[in-house]
């Protein structure tokens, strides 16, 4: 009797392992997909920054170019490069 | 168990038996179709079925991959590629939608424009609606969800800087590849290869999961150049405003840093806007500091001097006789502007006198010159690497006539481009050592390979002779900047024509070397068929070179050769305090 017992515990041990990892592999799967979607929202998300990043590099340069820097400093601004008279060196 | 109680009875046996046999034989098919269909791989069997499942639900998806950025050496961006989105439909989902105005006013068209279109490709499967449109733009579209319109992720170039960095940087095609200049030269660096994975979806085609990687998506390394935006900007208004002024039909202008061989600024003239197909011009494409090979005229006979020198028999104060201003060599008259009577070597160099430099060349024989000539790069491609790089032309012949030698000295019957002239006169600038050229940046421990062409004390000599050819009696008096002390050479080249070379159109050039207090920065001038009066280098190229130089020097810190204010000094101390 007490060797049925034991055997009989074993297998509902057994079952049990058997359905915890049945909900585990289902458990995993489930989050695989949850995290490829994430991943997929990401990966979107990172072509989105990649288009919106070179898009401020082009309009930074676009504000900043030399030639842009020089009409304003010149033309709003009243700047002139100063003249070889006007400068004094100042040594440190 | 329980059986060993009952007695067997005859009509049961039998059923059972049969029972047992029918389920057996029923297990014994399904087992066999299942061996059939999972483990053997017939027609129809488990290759076929995997086969048919993958069609269903196994797709490709690209892993976009971005082409490098080109940034000049302080990180301003010089080629950017940039998302944006095409927008497809399939023209027979399409033709008939009711929805076609509200398509064609999203995409800002008219519905008559679209219409014809969609009667042009009725029998297609493919037709573009609108390239290029920036991500946003295409959301509009596609946000009316119209059925039939799909869109396609690609990149598109863009350059920043427009035609001041064109035929640097060059042009990609429309699959981003390099076609010309640096972005063909890099194109290996700078592509990004795109790379596939294979995902499963559902129904409804979202992906499911990632089943693997077929190919990893590699995107392109981003470049630093050796330019220097601000440089190149200047150089490249300074040679358009010279070519009004001269009437010149081209240009070309590099500086160089002679101490660490990158090219800090290039730019030719004509040049045209990259972003703009429309505008491509080949003539405007052409990098001329690299591609033109010139014949340099008097700016070789500084290497003359250097050959002078190093025979021995010549110091620069050694005088040479050129009365009476003109000599006759193989029935051929070369003279001078006037007379200039004994003089010496230096002076020789200063006024470019062709009477002197043809009794120095005749004493110093046209094997060690061609000797010079090729040790300081004439002849050989420079280590840029340039698509469509000339190395031009050491002529390697036996028989000589005198005329030949003696126009050698003058720089004619050889070809060099304004780049390995700006690179012969960098050797000066560094104590006699060449330094390999580049159009990247390099960094402050790179080894630079530099390698010995000339002994210090004669590039010092040298030196010495080109500042005095900026001075009060040379010819290069225009290339002078205020609070600096430059040195150079002029030259004056007859342009060469179908009937030899042409009377009145000239190459004017000028290579320049400053601050000579501390020799660092080459520029070289090509000034292609000045008009008018002032075609010579003196006149046509040195007051470029002056204006780019004084900028040059500016941007690059150099402290310019003014007297020491010692009283800012002291009110800056004070105010520290």
């Amino acid at each position: 009797m007490v060797g049925v017992q034991r055997e009989s515990a074993t297998a509902i041990a057994l079952l049990m392992l058997c359905l915890v990892s049945a909900i585990a592999v289902v458990y995993s799967s489930h989050s695989c997909r949850r995290f490829y979607s994430a991943l997929q929202d990401l990966e979107i998300e990172r072509w989105r920054a990649q288009a919106h990043y070179s898009r401020l590099l082009l309009e930074q340069s676009t504000l900043a170019s030399p030639h842009r820097v020089l009409v304003i400093a010149k033309d709003q601004l009243g700047m002139s490069t100063p003249s070889i008279g006007t400068i004094r060196v100042v040594v440190e | 168990m329980s059986r060993r109680h009952i007695q067997p009875v005859e009509p049961s046996a039998w059923r059972f038996w049969w029972l047992s046999l029918l389920l057996f034989s029923l297990g014994t098919l399904l087992v066999g179709r299942l061996v059939l269909i999972q483990a053997i791989d017939k027609d129809h069997g488990a290759g076929f079925l995997k086969k048919q499942g993958a069609m269903r639900a196994v797709r490709l998806a690209e892993i976009p991959a971005y082409r490098g950025l080109i940034t000049d050496r302080r990180g301003s961006p010089l080629a950017v590629s940039t998302p944006v989105v095409s927008l497809w439909a399939n023209p027979q989902h399409l033709s008939g939608s009711d929805r076609l105005e509200e398509l064609a006013n999203a995409l800002g068209s008219a519905r008559d424009t679209l219409e014809a279109k969609l009667a042009r490709y009725a029998d297609k499967q493919f037709m573009y609606l609108a390239r290029s449109q920036t991500p946003d733009q295409a959301r509009r579209v596609l946000d009316l969800g119209i059925v039939g319109v799909r869109s396609q992720r690609e990149y598109r170039r863009f350059y920043p800087a427009g035609e001041v960095t064109s035929q640097v940087v060059g042009l990609t095609n429309t699959d981003e590849r390099g076609v010309s200049g640096l972005e063909k030269h890099l194109d290996t660096e700078l592509f990004g290869r795109a790379g596939k994975k294979r995902y499963l979806k559902d129904l409804h085609g979202d992906a499911i999961r990632d089943i693997g990687v077929v190919a990893e998506a590699r995107h392109g390394t981003e470049i630093a150049l050796s330019i220097d935006l601000r440089l190149q900007t200047l150089q490249h208004r300074e040679l358009q405003r010279a070519m009004v002024e001269t009437g010149a039909q081209a240009g070309a202008a590099v500086t160089i840093d002679a101490w660490t061989g990158e090219i800090l600024a290039m730019t030719n003239h004509p040049a045209s806007n990259p972003n703009s197909r429309a505008d491509f011009n080949p003539e405007a494409a052409r990098n001329r500091v690299m591609t033109d090979a010139i014949e340099p005229g008097s700016t070789v006979k500084p290497l003359l001097l250097v050959a002078a020198l190093e025979g021995g028999a010549f110091t620069i104060d050694t005088l040479i006789d050129t009365s009476p201003g003109r000599m006759q060599v193989n029935g051929k008259m070369l003279s001078d502007p006037r007379n200039y009577g004994e003089i010496s070597v230096s002076r020789v160099i200063e006024k470019s006198s062709q009477v002197g430099v043809t009794k120095i060349s005749q004493a110093v024989g046209h094997e060690s010159l061609l000797d010079v000539y090729r040790r300081f790069g004439f002849g050989a491609k420079s280590a840029v690497g340039f698509p469509g790089e000339r190395s031009g032309l050491v002529p390697n012949r036996e028989h000589w006539a005198d005329i030949e030698k003696a126009t050698l000295a003058f720089g004619y019957g050889l070809t060099t481009t304004p780049l390995q002239l700006a690179q012969a006169y960098a050797v000066f600038a560094n104590q006699g050592l060449r330094v390999p050229l580049t159009l990247l940046k390099r960094s402050t421990n790179e080894p630079l390979h530099s390698e010995r062409v000339v002994a210090p004390d004669i590039a010092e000599q040298v030196l010495t002779v080109l500042e005095r050819v900026t001075g009060e009696h040379g010819t290069g008096r225009r290339a002078r900047v205020a609070g600096f002390s430059v040195g150079g050479k002029t030259g004056t080249v007859h342009k060469v024509g179908a009937q030899g070379y042409i009377d009145d159109q000239y190459l004017a050039l000028f290579v320049g070397i400053a601050p000579m207090n501390e020799p660092r920065y080459v520029t070289a001038i090509v000034v292609d068929q000045p008009v008018g009066d002032d075609y010579g280098g003196g006149a046509a190229a040195a007051p470029i070179y002056a204006r780019i130089t004084e900028g040059v020097l500016r941007l690059r810190n150099a402290t310019p050769r003014i007297e020491v204010s010692s009283e800012i000094r002291l009110a800056s101390l004070g105010a520290e305090q």
